[in-house]
């Protein structure tokens, strides 16, 4: 086993699965992707016990940039995740179908929930007539005009769709520890580099 | 040494599939954790006004209805930032701010640990050792400077940062022994 192992660079799991794993940009990305995210749920939940913003009390400025941007950001390296797993399949992995159903559903609801709140969140800000700078360098037109009813509407839109993200990132990370828990190798698709 | 070389062969012990996964997803949620806690330390040194006085909340009608906030909520918000800054020794903004800047690079790196183990790379034992230990003390260090803190701090903190002390502990233990089993095999 030892010999074979050294020879073709191939571990029995690997063999048994008939997969070799994601590519090494979408490992980096879907990383990147995982911890902005709790990074962003972390922050907004303490920037919103911030105080008001006036002329004194400049507290919400630093985390709401910073939120936004990483926001957008996360927008972007979706886009560079789905590029790169199109382009590089790796196998489906050996389980029933029932898993590999829900895990197809399951992926796709969490894109779907990823730009929904990036988006309503990035509308929700341009109708409250706050701008946004891209990491401090780049001032992104605001979409809207300063709304109220707009504002609020987007607001809530990105309240529930983050409770959701957050919903469907727990299936995501109890199918993960599941396949570790079980030693198949289906989790170490995504974490070889 | 090659990428082939450098894997155990076969599937190797099941603990460190275990204790990998469980090192991901902590470290994952602890580096957003740290983060937010230096930006913090960071937002709330850099914005406090110069003199340290906090005058009355400014809490308009439309931004209340826009955050759901009553009048004596929005008070509240500049009343929590006052209290946590009025009972923060001198010492204790920076000290957290490095716990915290620390403690985000090695949630990081335990996250690079843990998928090391579940891909049973040679070093990731050792390794996991190392960076749980290191995340140990940064815990044992965040409860000492929390004690020391005064009360209102330490009810913030404290039970937060005993609880990932003993979750630390129990990984770096878990890695040694798992280790150590291995190794006798």
């Amino acid at each position: 086993m030892s010999n074979t192992t050294e020879i073709t660079g191939e571990t029995e799991i690997e063999r048994t699965t008939g997969s070799a794993g994601y590519s090494r940009t979408a490992v980096i990305v879907h990383w990147l992707i995982a911890v902005s995210i709790f990074f962003l749920f972390a922050s907004s939940w303490w920037m919103l016990a911030l105080p008001l913003p006036s002329d004194v009390f400049t507290y919400r400025e630093f985390p709401f940039q910073l939120h936004k941007t990483i926001g957008i950001t996360l927008v972007a390296l979706l886009a560079i995740l789905l590029f790169v797993r199109m382009r590089h399949r790796p196998a489906p992995p050996a389980v029933s179908p029932w898993m590999r159903r829900l895990a197809a559903v399951d992926h796709v609801v969490l894109y779907v929930l990823i730009v929904a709140a990036c988006v309503s969140g990035y509308l929700s800000s341009s109708y409250s007539g706050w701008g946004t700078t891209l990491w401090w360098v780049v001032d992104l037109p605001n979409w809207g005009y300063e709304n109220e009813e707009l504002n609020v509407f987007f607001s809530d839109i990105h309240l529930w769709t983050c409770w959701g993200l957050l919903a469907v990132a727990a299936v995501h990370i109890s199918g993960a520890v599941y396949h570790a828990f079980r030693d198949d190798g289906i989790v170490r698709r995504m974490l070889r580099v | 040494m090659s990428s082939a070389t450098n894997h155990m062969a076969g599937a190797g012990p099941a603990w460190q599939s275990w204790l990998g996964i469980v090192a991901v997803v902590l470290g994952v949620l602890l580096s957003a954790g740290h983060g937010t806690e230096w930006m913090k330390q960071r937002v709330i040194l850099n914005a406090t006004p110069a003199d340290g006085r906090f005058p009355a909340a400014e809490c308009p009608e439309d931004e209340l209805i826009e955050e759901g906030l009553s009048v004596a909520e929005c008070e509240q918000l500049v009343s929590n930032v006052r209290s946590f800054v009025v009972s923060a020794p001198a010492w204790f903004p920076g000290l957290q701010s490095l716990l915290a800047a620390v403690g985000t690079v090695l949630a990081l790196v335990s996250v690079g640990v843990g998928a090391a183990l579940v891909d049973r790379r040679r070093w990731a034992p050792a390794a996991a050792i190392a960076v749980f230990a290191a995340l140990t003390l940064i815990d044992a260090a965040g409860f000492v400077a929390a004690v020391n803190a005064g009360p209102i701090l330490r009810d913030v903190y404290l039970w937060n940062v005993l609880l990932w002390f003993f979750v630390h502990l129990m990984m770096t233990l878990g890695a040694a022994a798992g280790r150590a089993s291995t190794a006798g095999a």
